[in-house]
């Protein structure tokens, strides 16, 4: 535990950590601003299907609205703000010339492997929950509150939810977010203990997200099927809190595939950890 | 020539006069609901609306509608509120006999009463084909159910039930079954690329009236917000 906050200490001394949070920030506020000066655009986007046939009337675009629809680009930009820290938190070590000192001390390596993973898993977590702070304190003082109207996940449709249940399914919605995230921190992980510099595990568990994303959605058949083995596929189970009924089977498929990820990139970390050469 | 010319003559001289008596047949009834109604000059209502819709899932709704003839209409609610704009609501000078072709079905007695059913054909159709199905109650004079025709894609049936509230018979509740097309939602596909396309919107709603208040005088005030809304769009 001590390592933990030991590590914890270290990363969030470090300037570049603060880089995901600003980035956040300003993301959310430009967003959320244009978002306020056009909202009708957005509102005609929304509604367009149902407009012809019936009458729209309440406070759509609240702040609940625009959190969950900021939260539909998580997969775009939050990767690779947590590869910036996950990746780069063990092989640092190697770059500033700190790992022999570091693994001559009495902390076992297996200590200091995990107490570096749980504070990647940690950072991680901060991130998501971070944006989801700013989206919500933000669009709920711009936009107010009240029903969320959302799409459908992955079906043609709309779900409206009722205001009082909607501060239990967001949180629900950005834990499974921060689950689903921790799969990139897992990979940059590794990705992390391979290398001797930060910038191939950052360019790498991109490089990987970036081609699972892309290849699970191709319209091809052989891609389609490629879709089950991606776990970009399973990323998105969040929305799921936010649909009706909540499909509690999915959910819970698609969170243990992301743990059985988690499980497994952290077993090959360990490992190569405990081999690592720090001679040569 | 003469065996080619005798029928057309005989189908015409029979199908004709046919037409014509339908067409005289028909318009009456609907006069008798619209003057029935002719006293109606504004209503306000509160409304529930309950989805059945695969497409579109909801809680409850509710909201309260306004009325004020011949055809200003406004719904208002503080929460997210989906309204039918078609049959959701009652407007008897919705069906004018001047606008439509009126022709008579049929007659029959439904729910022990005699009653006829007529095709209303807009003389300004919204789209091609566009017709409508009236079932009315000549006991009553009351507009039972309405059918569009399955036309221009788009197919949607009301039955409305009344209750007598002062001296009229307003909807209390009204059923409609919809099965009408869509259109995909924009930017969704980006985001959640495993949506699929736009489907049919099908489903039930049901729509329940309470708390009727007739003719306090609604003022023109109350439904320029939307109209103004309206010159936006």
């Amino acid at each position: 535990m001590r390592l933990f906050w030991f590590e914890i200490y270290k990363t969030f001394s470090r300037w570049r950590t603060y880089i995901s949070f600003g980035a956040i920030a300003l993301l959310v506020f430009l967003i959320e601003g244009v978002l306020r000066l056009k909202p009708e655009e957005v509102l005609y986007r929304a509604t367009r299907s149902f407009q012809s046939d019936f009458l729209i009337s309440g406070n759509i675009l609240n702040g609940w609205f625009v959190t969950a629809l900021i939260m539909n680009s998580l997969h775009v930009h939050i990767p690779f703000l947590i590869t910036l820290v996950a990746g780069d938190i063990v092989s640092s070590e190697a770059t500033s010339g700190t790992v022999r000192l570091l693994l001559i001390r009495p902390p076992s390596r297996a200590g200091i492997i995990v107490a570096k993973y749980l504070t990647a898993l940690f950072y991680s977590a901060a991130v998501v929950l971070f944006l989801g702070l700013v989206c919500t304190l933000l669009g709920l003082s711009l936009f107010g509150g009240g029903d969320l109207m959302t799409y459908q996940q992955g079906r043609f449709g709309m779900v409206v939810i009722p205001e009082n249940e909607i501060y239990l399914r967001m949180l629900l919605a950005f834990s499974a977010a921060v689950w689903s995230m921790t799969v990139v921190a897992s990979l940059a992980f590794l990705f992390s203990t391979l290398a001797e510099n930060s910038i191939g595990p950052i360019i790498g568990t991109m490089a990987v997200v970036v081609i699972f994303f892309v290849l699970g959605n191709f319209p091809f058949d052989f891609l389609q099927d490629l879709r089950p083995f991606l776990f970009t596929t399973y990323m998105n189970f969040w929305h799921g809190f936010l649909d009706d009924p909540i499909s509690w089977q999915e959910i819970t498929r698609s969170a243990s595939i992301l743990g059985l990820h988690n499980m497994g990139l952290f077993s090959i970390a360990f490992i190569v950890y405990q081999r690592k050469d720090i001679k040569s | 020539m003469k065996k080619t010319i005798f029928p057309i003559c005989l189908a015409i001289s029979l199908i004709w006069p046919g037409s014509i008596q339908a067409q005289e047949e028909g318009a009456p009834y609907l006069d008798a609901v619209i003057k029935r109604f002719s006293l109606l000059k504004d209503y306000t209502v509160d409304v529930k609306v309950h989805f059945d819709i695969e497409a579109f899932k909801s809680p409850d709704m509710e909201g309260r509608l306004y009325y004020k003839a011949p055809d200003k209409m406004k719904v208002d609610s503080k929460r997210i509120f989906f309204f039918p704009r078609e049959g959701g609501y009652f407007n008897p000078a919705a069906f004018k006999p001047e606008n439509f072709e009126v022709n008579l079905l049929e007659r029959l007695i439904e729910e022990e009463r005699k009653a006829v059913r007529i095709r209303l054909i807009p003389k300004k159709a919204r789209w091609p084909g566009q017709s409508f199905i009236l079932t009315i109650d000549t006991e009553r004079n009351l507009i039972r159910g309405i059918d569009t025709s399955p036309s221009g894609g788009r197919e949607i049936k009301a039955s409305i039930e009344y209750g007598r509230f002062g001296q009229f018979d307003l909807p209390t509740r009204i059923r409609l079954q919809l099965d009408i097309p869509s259109i995909e939602m924009d930017g969704t596909r980006f985001f959640d690329p495993s949506l699929q396309k736009a489907k049919r919107i099908r489903g039930k709603i049901e729509i329940v009236y309470s708390n009727y208040k007739v003719n306090t005088g609604l003022s023109e005030e109350i439904f320029q917000e939307k109209e103004r809304a309206l010159k936006k769009d």
